[in-house]
């Protein structure tokens, strides 16, 4: 990997980490555990048409363990990693099928995986079926942030080339 | 073949769902009979109707949580969490009261069981 490459890679990881930060200080409001609005995903989803799958991948996770150990919750890293990969392979693939104009659509489906694999690992972990009541309100939520994310995402699509740099 | 207009009726059909199951569980009338259980393993089967006010006190990893029993409603009145969130959740009503560290869960048992136990 080129120095060049690598250091811009580093600075959109450093870019999703501090909004990261800056989101743990916004009170849950919803006694929903999982439920929040999720902005670092606008670094994510621009990489995801912007990066290859391997570099998206880095940015992605090196963000979830620094932000867990950063938010010193690491009970919630298991669950963010869930979320973390189901999304991650869902948006690879609809990268091939939805176009760059429709990065928001790519967004709310990665949102929705998101909010499937927290609850897949909550399952796994709690032994009980009963979170998948919380679900339905996870994926509403999902679908209203993961549309917000999205459209922030094309917006820097539009005026961000990396190649410029 | 790039055809987004697929994936948005996709996403659409997807919000709506959630949104009529999110109806379908407020709207479900609450049970009496309640389960507290731990790592899949039930602790304790109540009825709310004819359970006095009390507390419960539930170890995990020797942390604490209190449950609450008052006027025939059950909350979370103290837990050793970080996040409190089971705390928060207040009575419990439509959704099950989970605290995801401490493994623990509080929640209606499935009506058609709740009935065959009560007659
Ligand atoms: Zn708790």
């Amino acid at each position: 990997m080129k120095a060049k490459r690598l250091a811009l890679l580093g600075l959109l990881t450093t870019i999703a980490l501090i909004i990261f930060v800056v989101e743990l200080r916004i009170p849950n409001i919803a006694p929903v555990p999982g439920m929040k609005l999720g902005l670092a995903n606008i670094v994510t989803v621009y990489a995801v048409y912007h990066c290859t799958a391997k570099e998206t991948a880095l940015i992605l996770f090196t963000r979830i363990i620094l932000g867990s150990l950063f938010g010193g919750n690491m009970l919630a890293l298991l669950y963010s990693l869930g979320g973390g990969i189901m999304c991650l392979l869902g948006m690879l693939l609809l990268r091939k099928v939805i176009d760059e104009k429709h990065i928001w659509v790519c967004s709310v489906l990665g949102a929705v995986l998101h909010n499937i694999g927290q609850i897949i690992v909550a399952a796994a972990v709690m032994q009980t079926a009963a979170v998948i009541t919380y679900l339905p309100f996870l994926l509403v939520s999902g679908c209203v942030a993961g549309l917000l994310t999205g459209l922030c995402a094309q917006l820097l699509t539009s005026r961000i080339n990396l190649n410029d740099f | 073949m790039k055809n987004a207009k697929l994936w948005i009726i996709v996403a659409a059909v997807i919000f709506i769902a959630a949104i009529v199951w999110c109806v379908i569980i407020i709207t479900k009338p609450p049970g009496e009979i309640v389960t507290i259980s731990q790592d899949g393993e039930t602790l304790y089967t109540l009825d709310l109707s004819e359970e006095s006010d009390r507390t419960i006190t539930v170890e995990y990893e020797g942390r604490e949580n209190v449950i609450e029993i008052k006027d025939g409603r059950i909350h979370m009145l103290e837990a050793d969490c970080p996040d409190h969130t089971c705390i928060n959740t207040g009575w419990l009503e439509d959704l099950p009261i989970v605290c995801l560290p401490n493994k623990l869960v509080i929640e209606f048992a499935d009506e058609s069981g709740a009935d065959a136990v009560a007659r």
